[in-house]
């Protein structure tokens, strides 16, 4: 499945609405964002999704790493 | 009489008419984000108590902080308490600081525990709280760990409330940011390649999110705090899986491992400033278990535009740390008022011994442990300004301001990332304006002697207003 925010094809659905058939709610195992099935398309379709939020490989690449992996101390 | 959890508080709020309960069936999105915004716009804000989402069995509950009414309540204090009375009262049971925990060995939170399959997404009533949001968010859940090099130490264990993604079934990311306790945790397990383990509180006594989110010292225990706000020990049981200790009135814990070593995509979120965060590589926490009430209701908050249930939250829990520390060394601080976006801005109130002191005041402010990275824009007044009082501030700085001599920029300083004008995130120039009257050796070019309130005015404001409502009772 296509993740509406990055355009990968690593999205996976993670549940059924646990009460009646109401929705289903979608991760996408790379960048994470999460939807429901009941949102809107700007929030759940590839192609209508804001393009303001949109991730693309640049976006991966500058991300800043919160907080910095410190060195390894030696015998850790 | 404290609260012993998040159930009897509601109550409290009910019975003085700051609970609203919604019984018809809601939608996750829009409307719980709807609701908790709207129920901040509100004069007096209730917490509203939602009992159906579509497709959950659990109750929501939102705005529970999101009033000065609340906040009193909170306390045990009239809901009308005025906000300086509220700073006031607070201030002295802080000095009872610290208040020992009492250990409890059974617990509601323990009724359920679930430790195969586990899937949040089911567990939790989850929603997306802004519409931009990279996901759904616990904005309001406290996250429990110990120092790695110190596990026994009772007064390393952190007790913060982080914003955390549900980012899979069992995997959370979390916001740590350096200058946070649970990062110094977090530094030590990742140097020896070791995970860190946390319990996540969520849904508590309202003195426990008050603490989670105070900028205490790093060996100062939140839960020992808590006890001094409330008057009695705060009351914790053991973690199932570790030597953590957890609130012993949550609705829900989980337990887990912050995975060493690993960063992975977190956000946008819209933060406490009113904008939206970047994604950034942030941590991720594996839950292992689960323990719940039966029935349990998922507290969370939602956060936008100020103001909203975070600025309340946030609003004497950053002023009184700042003014305890500040008065420590310098007595003739009066008050500090740091509820603008969580101390992003600050007024201070102080008498001022010597030429140059109010600027001295402020950087004593940019050398605490929350002034440093967060406090950008400093305002400091006189001894008898209401630093709660904005017209008064205002006065102070029409009024008593050289421009050449009394606004200082220091540039290149530590920021706050989440902060949209920090350049690079993170680091951003400070602002001081002394607006206090100059005092010798500062040169005073010519006197300035303060208009005094006529006598007997006191007496006439009592008149004045019970002639109004008298007229307000003909209406």
């Amino acid at each position: 499945m296509i993740c509406p925010r990055c355009d990968r094809d690593s999205a996976y659905k993670v549940v059924d609405s646990p009460v009646g058939e109401e929705w289903s709610v979608f991760i996408c195992e790379k960048c994470f964002y999460t939807w429901r099935s009941t949102e809107d398309e700007e929030i759940t379709n590839p192609e209508k999704f804001d393009p303001r939020f949109k991730l693309t490989e640049e976006s991966f690449e500058k991300m800043l790493c919160i907080p910095p992996i410190p060195p390894l101390k030696s015998g850790g | 009489m404290p609260y012993t959890d998040l159930r009897e508080f509601l109550s409290k709020l009910e019975e003085e008419g700051q609970l609203i309960r919604v019984k018809e069936p809601v939608m996750p999105e829009p409307d719980l984000g709807a609701i908790g915004r709207a129920a901040s716009n509100m004069e007096n804000g209730p917490a509203v108590l939602v009992e159906k989402v579509r497709g959950y069995s659990q109750k929501v509950v939102l705005n529970v902080h999101g009033s000065w009414a609340n906040h009193a309540l909170m306390f045990d204090m009239p809901k009308d308490t005025p906000i300086k009375e509220q700073f006031l009262e607070l201030s002295r049971r802080w000095d009872n600081f610290p208040v020992p925990v009492r250990y409890v060995s059974s617990t509601p939170v323990k009724e359920v525990k679930v430790t195969k399959d586990i899937n949040l997404f089911e567990l939790l009533p989850l929603f997306r709280i802004n519409r931009h949001d990279g996901g759904f968010y616990l904005s309001k859940a406290s996250v429990i760990s110990r120092d790695p090099e110190d596990p026994d130490n009772f007064k390393k264990q952190n007790v913060g409330i982080y914003r955390l993604q549900v980012k899979g079934k069992d995997l959370l990311g979390i916001q740590a940011l350096p200058f946070h306790d649970i990062s110094i945790h977090l530094r030590k397990a990742e140097e020896r390649n070791q995970p860190l383990p946390v319990a996540i509180a969520i849904g508590n006594d309202p003195v426990l999110s008050f603490v989670a989110s105070t900028p205490l010292g790093y060996e100062e225990s939140e839960y020992e705090l808590a006890g001094a706000l409330r008057g009695e020990p705060f009351e914790v049981v053991k973690a199932e899986t570790s030597n953590l200790d957890v609130p012993a009135g949550s609705e829900y814990i989980l337990e887990g491992e912050i995975l060493p070593r690993r960063r992975t995509p977190e956000g946008p979120f819209g933060e406490f400033p009113g904008s939206y965060s970047g994604v950034r590589l942030h941590a991720e926490i594996k839950i292992h278990t689960v323990t719940h009430r039966i029935d349990p209701i998922f507290e969370n908050l939602y956060l936008g535009l100020p103001w909203t249930e975070i600025d309340y939250l946030q609003a004497f829990n950053t002023s009184i740390p700042l003014y305890k520390q500040i008065k420590a060394s310098m007595p003739e601080v009066v008050a500090v008022n740091a509820m603008y976006t969580h101390g992003i801005g600050v007024i201070i109130s102080t008498g001022c011994r010597f030429g140059g002191y109010g600027k001295a005041v402020a950087m004593r402010l940019l050398s605490t442990p929350h002034g440093m990275p967060y406090s950008k824009i400093i305002i400091v007044v006189d001894d008898f300004v209401d630093p709660f009082n904005l017209e008064q501030v205002m006065w102070a700085l029409t009024t008593r301001v050289r421009p050449d001599k009394d606004v200082i920029l220091i540039p290149a300083a530590p920021g706050m990332p989440l902060d949209p004008s920090s350049e690079p995130p993170g680091m951003h120039t400070k602002l001081i304006i002394d607006a206090t009257t100059p005092v010798p050796p500062d040169v005073v070019s010519r006197e300035v002697e303060l208009i005094e309130t006529p006598p007997k005015t006191e007496l006439w404001e009592k008149v004045l207003r019970d002639l109004q409502s008298k007229i307000k009772g003909r209406g």
